[in-house]
């Protein structure tokens, strides 16, 4: 039972180092960066909504087209929104809005979180490569959530705090159940 | 060299090496922006101030954020000094982007790069800045500095295989 302060502290942080060479690492940041990813997801539906996708009082998803179009990272990466993307404008905006709903869920409920990182990975590279080039994006942030998604995919970070840890460990026992430090959400650094 | 109390933890798996790279990809935005910022001239006086003038300025002259509380912090403690935070921002920030990138002294690189990204959300919100920005980096420092991240591809690993454990655990 956790009582004292520096009791919890501990439980929070891992138990820190072992030694000069051995340190074990929390995976609840990850859990924890997972849930919050996932809510951006979710969040940023609200300017590509059904059945219009515009944005209300913000810029929506056809404006944000139209701006990777004027302002192309990649010229053929512009002329194929401007060919293909935005004449059937609602198939693609029905396609967005539901990979992104369905990558917002499996991040925040940790439910297949390493199909759902994949496809996010894929989703930040997009955004990357479309509006790196349109006026004030910083395109270090796209670099940023990409990087994310790799990390939930590598650390599979649907099974801390997530529904991915009621499903049966992989075959490759990188969190094997019987890991005293997998089941409390930890991992050997070194 | 590498010590291991599990068997099945993923120390020579790809897992093990997610925060070092988190720790690398924090090092080479902190220390690209950083550059970018010299060339812009931020690091002075009137850059600082007329940032800070343009987050609280309304949009579209400016980035229109909303935290008073925060502008009058910025107005009160920064504005007067600004060429003193300057150039200590302009020393301190490339220090913990080079820490990040290298992994040296990573544990308290990564807490000053939080108190930055924390420094910054503060001042865009509200605004037109897209804020997850922040949210990104800082969960990013907060998981290197949990994380260990330096003693894996990090010039930590050598300085605790040579020194020993960190003081107070807050160097590497």
């Amino acid at each position: 039972m956790l009582t004292r302060p520096s009791t919890i502290l501990t439980a929070l942080l891992g138990p820190t180092e072992r030694g000069p060479r051995s340190v074990l690492a929390p995976l609840w940041p990850v859990a924890v960066a997972r849930i919050l990813i996932g809510i951006l997801w979710l969040f940023a539906l609200r300017w590509k909504l059904p059945p219009s996708f515009d944005g209300g009082s913000e810029r929506g998803l056809r404006e944000w087209l139209d701006l990777m179009v004027a302002n192309p990272t990649i010229e053929p990466y512009g002329r194929l929104v401007d060919s293909v993307v935005i004449p059937n404008f609602e198939v693609f905006a029905w396609v967005l809005f539901l990979t992104e709903l369905t990558v917002g869920l499996s991040l925040l409920l940790g439910f297949r979180a390493r199909i759902g990182a994949l496809i996010g990975l894929a989703l930040a590279l997009n955004l990357g490569v479309g509006l790196a080039a349109v006026p004030g994006e910083w395109p270090w942030s796209y670099a940023m959530l990409a990087m994310w998604h790799g990390v939930f995919f590598v650390t599979d970070a649907g099974r801390v705090w997530g529904l991915d840890a009621r499903r049966p460990p992989p075959d490759d026992t990188r969190f094997d159940s019987a890991d005293p430090n997998a089941r409390s959400g930890q991992e050997a650094i070194t | 060299m590498t010590t291991q109390a599990t068997p099945a933890a993923p120390a020579d798996g790809a897992a093990a090496y997610a925060v070092p790279m988190l720790r690398i990809v924090l090092g080479v935005i902190i220390l690209a922006t950083w550059w970018g910022n010299v060339r812009d001239e931020l690091y002075t006086a009137d850059g600082l101030t007329g940032l800070i003038d343009w987050l609280f300025t309304e949009a579209p002259d400016g980035n229109g954020s909303t935290l008073g509380f925060y502008q009058s912090i910025l107005d009160a403690v920064v504005v007067p000094i600004a060429g003193v935070v300057a150039t200590v921002q302009l020393v301190v920030e490339f220090l913990f982007g080079l820490g990040l990138l290298l992994g040296a002294f990573t544990r308290l690189s990564s807490l000053l790069a939080l108190g930055f990204f924390v420094s910054l959300f503060l001042g865009y919100f509200g605004g037109e800045e897209w804020i997850w920005t922040y949210v990104l980096l800082g969960a990013a420092a907060v998981t290197v500095f949990l994380g260990w991240g330096g003693r894996r591809l990090g010039v930590d690993q050598a300085l605790a295989a040579r020194r020993g454990p960190s003081p107070a655990g807050i160097l590497w």
